[in-house]
């Protein structure tokens, strides 16, 4: 790596110098985008840095693979373990953007809370053999004031006077199929895209490219909300294509500087007073793994428990692409504008602990093609494809289990496009994700036989776009790394501020949680800068 | 997009790159193919995804796509004409005139192999991101500059009723359903 050079890169908002110590936010996601947001506006200086460029509505596409190109974070990472991705998608274990704005680019909108006993799996669940449970070391009350907040920040439907999105023609085959098996706690959201205008975006025009970034506007992103927002303070000074590649601390052991490397691969040190780490939870790990110091031999802030890269979690996930004899054209609309929630309750007699939501899913046929059936080819794959206009589609998303070997590592074989070692995420499904995944599909045939369905094929995990839990919060230091307000217990001044800090996942989209908990951490912060306590 | 941008991504993954570890891969010129093998490679994707509604031209492109692939991964690049010549002798002659059902008996057997995998990889992501593909499939592509679907038939399935969209106004759900909870409710 080369030398520190004092030079300045591309940055957007009023500038701050190099060796000015503020405090550094590492990832502009729903996590460290929330985080600016909420420092900034309450008089707190912050530089931001976001590995991938500054796309804005206009660069937006509404074409899947272009898309993918344009935002996708496909740096290069392994896999290992017996899950089908490391077969499937060897080197995308994850289905995350690397822009301003982070995976909220991406995200549909789904805005359900985690439920009460969610913050507490160990105590609500019991052990379950091989899997690492925890209580949370907060609790629903806690978050319930920055739910409200993050739902009127989001805009979600369904709540605090929005009104609902109207049923598109994938939501009509889902909600009569719900109705026909007697499930009764469906909708079309709540969901983080406008039915009518409001926070000074216009209403959904049902164009169907939620995951492309929205080009139409409608849609709640952390690009389009809180980061201009939060540059128009004039507290924040946001670099894009700058890559966070190391943490340090002074002799005491506080944060006192991130070393960064920008678009041209040279290499800088910002002073911190404090630092927020938002990379999402692979690249979170990797980068407190690749902050190894004399003081923290195995890891910036794992020295008392661990626990730092384990537990990754990445949501029971699953969809169900349902054949009819009529047309359905489910890509026509808001993609994830359908939530079922009677299977989100603990219900132990289903054969699993924890639960699982129903959310209308759509894909084009690029990405059909290339997620329904990994590899698969021949007849019985291309009928799959035959039927597209006549077929409805739903994802599964439910909690799975925190185990100790989940994990992310640094493989230092394979070296990434800096010359650094590249994250390997290890992942072996727990028996209770196999017995919910395949209580799900069973539920879902149900429901889209009880409509008519001619056939139902049950799609394997895409690359996940929940990635939890590799930096856990934790009541006691040998649990986890991080206390109740997502600091590292053995490093004064860190903070993390992505889903990482889950303890445990819960069944909810986690968006809504992320930029809740980033809410509380920032009341946090701001209440220690004002009484000099960081 | 931006060169910055371009060098950005230097090292990173293109989406036909997505199926196949290229964590060790080198990257050079792409496959020289014989016109034989161009039409020996048409042949097996049109085996391996067949839809009898495709004209040859999304087959044609597709083709040239996994031979321009085989740029990012040289072993690729090398084996591929000699594995396509390979299918020509097990057809004893001419792999072109054999059945779809014999070819994809034969095909089922390297199913698992290295270079099948990796064509499959790479056309799986370039048929079906064809213009004229998702025009026979009946996708209509990039909605926004029309006005979305909003007055383009978003709602417009008719075999099923109206759904509620509204949220279950009744008793609200239990988080916890436990054999004493049930007992309870009966």
């Amino acid at each position: 790596m080369s030398e520190i050079t004092d030079a300045r890169p591309t940055q957007h908002g009023k500038p701050i110098e190099h060796g000015d110590p503020v405090v550094v936010i590492i990832g502009s996601g729903a996590g460290g985008g929330t985080m600016a947001h909420e420092l900034a506006t309450n008089g707190v200086r912050c530089v931001v840095l976001e590995a991938g460029p500054f796309l804005q509505r206009e660069d937006y596409v509404n074409d899947e693979w272009e898309a993918f190109s344009q935002m996708a974070w496909l740096d290069m990472r392994t896999t290992s373990g017996s899950w089908r991705i490391a077969r499937d998608f060897p080197n995308l274990p994850a289905w995350i953007v690397k822009a301003v704005g982070g995976t909220t680019t991406h995200w549909s909108g789904a805005t359900p809370r985690f439920m009460a006993h969610e913050f507490k799996a160990l105590s609500t669940y019991g052990p379950v053999e091989g899997a690492n449970l925890l209580d949370w070391p907060i609790t629903l009350a806690d978050l319930e004031p920055y739910y409200d907040r993050a739902e009127k920040a989001i805009g979600s439907t369904h709540r605090h006077g929005r009104p609902p999105l109207p049923a598109n023609n994938n939501y009509k085959v889902f909600a009569n199929g719900a109705e026909r098996v007697g499930y009764k706690y469906y909708a079309t959201g709540p969901y983080g895209t406008n039915a009518e205008p409001y926070d000074g975006r216009p209403a959904s025009i049902q164009d169907g490219f939620n995951f492309q970034g929205d080009k139409s506007g409608a849609k709640w992103s952390i690009a389009v909300r809180e980061i201009p927002r939060a540059l128009e303070t004039g507290n924040v000074d946001l670099r894009p294509q700058c890559h966070a590649v190391r943490i340090t601390h002074d002799p005491a052991g506080k944060v006192d500087a991130v070393e960064y490397l920008d678009a041209d691969g040279a290499l800088h040190r910002q002073a911190a007073r404090v630092v927020c780490v938002a990379g999402n939870s692979i690249e979170t790990a990797r980068l407190l793994l690749m902050s190894d110091s004399p003081l923290h031999p195995d890891g910036l802030a794992n020295s008392s428990s661990g626990q730092v890269g384990r537990n990754y979690m990445r949501h029971l996930t699953g969809s169900a692409y349902a054949r009819f004899d009529e047309p359905v054209r489910m890509y026509r609309g808001e993609t994830m504008a359908g939530i079922i929630a009677d299977e989100a309750s603990h219900n132990p007699a289903r054969g699993f602990v924890g639960g699982f939501y129903m959310e209308t899913l759509s894909l084009g046929p690029a990405f059909l093609a290339s997620f329904v059936e990994p590899g698969s080819w021949g007849r019985e794959f291309t009928q799959l494809l035959e039927a597209y206009r006549n077929t409805a589609g739903m994802w599964i998303v439910g909690e799975d289990m925190p185990q100790a070997s989940n994990r992310v590592t640094l493989n230092t074989d394979v070296k990434d496009q800096h010359g650094l070692p590249v994250p390997n995420v290890h992942f072996d499904d727990h028996p209770n994700d196999a017995a919910m995944r395949r209580y799900a599909y069973r539920a879902a045939d149900e429901l889209y036989r009880a409509v008519g369905a001619r056939g139902v094929h049950h799609t394997p995990p895409y690359p996940a776009t929940h990635n939890l839990g590799t930096c856990r919060m934790a009541e006691r230091p040998e649990d986890g790394p991080l206390d109740a307000w997502g600091q590292a217990h053995d490093v004064p001044g860190l903070f993390v501020s992505d889903g990482s800090v889950m303890t445990t996942g819960g069944a909810a989209n986690p968006t809504l949680t992320i930029v809740a908990l980033a809410m509380r951490q920032a009341d946090h912060v701001v209440d220690l800068l004002r009484r000099d306590e960081l | 997009m931006s060169q910055r941008h371009e060098a950005d991504r230097r090292g990173a993954k293109d989406p036909d790159d997505i199926k196949r570890d290229t964590s060790a891969a080198v990257a050079g010129e792409p496959a020289q193919l014989t016109e034989r093998q161009r039409a020996i490679l048409v042949r097996l994707l049109r085996a391996a995804y067949p839809h009898d509604s495709f004209p040859d031209g999304p087959y044609e492109r597709t083709a040239d796509a996994v031979i321009a692939a085989t740029a990012d991964d040289q072993r690729l690049a090398r084996t591929l004409g000699p594995d396509l010549d390979q299918l020509d002798v097990i057809a004893g002659g001419d792999f072109c005139s054999v059945d779809e059902q014999t070819v994809t008996h034969w095909l089922r057997e390297y199913s698992e192999e290295p270079y099948f995998r990796a064509i499959r990889g790479i056309a799986v992501v370039a048929l079906y991101d064809d213009h004229e593909v998702w025009e026979l499939l009946g996708y209509e592509g990039p909605s926004v500059d029309q006005g979305g679907y909003l007055h383009r038939g978003f709602d417009d399935l008719d075999w099923l009723p109206d759904p509620r969209i509204e949220e279950y106004d009744g008793e609200p759900r239990p988080d916890i359903i436990t054999s004493d909870t049930q007992g309870a409710d009966a």
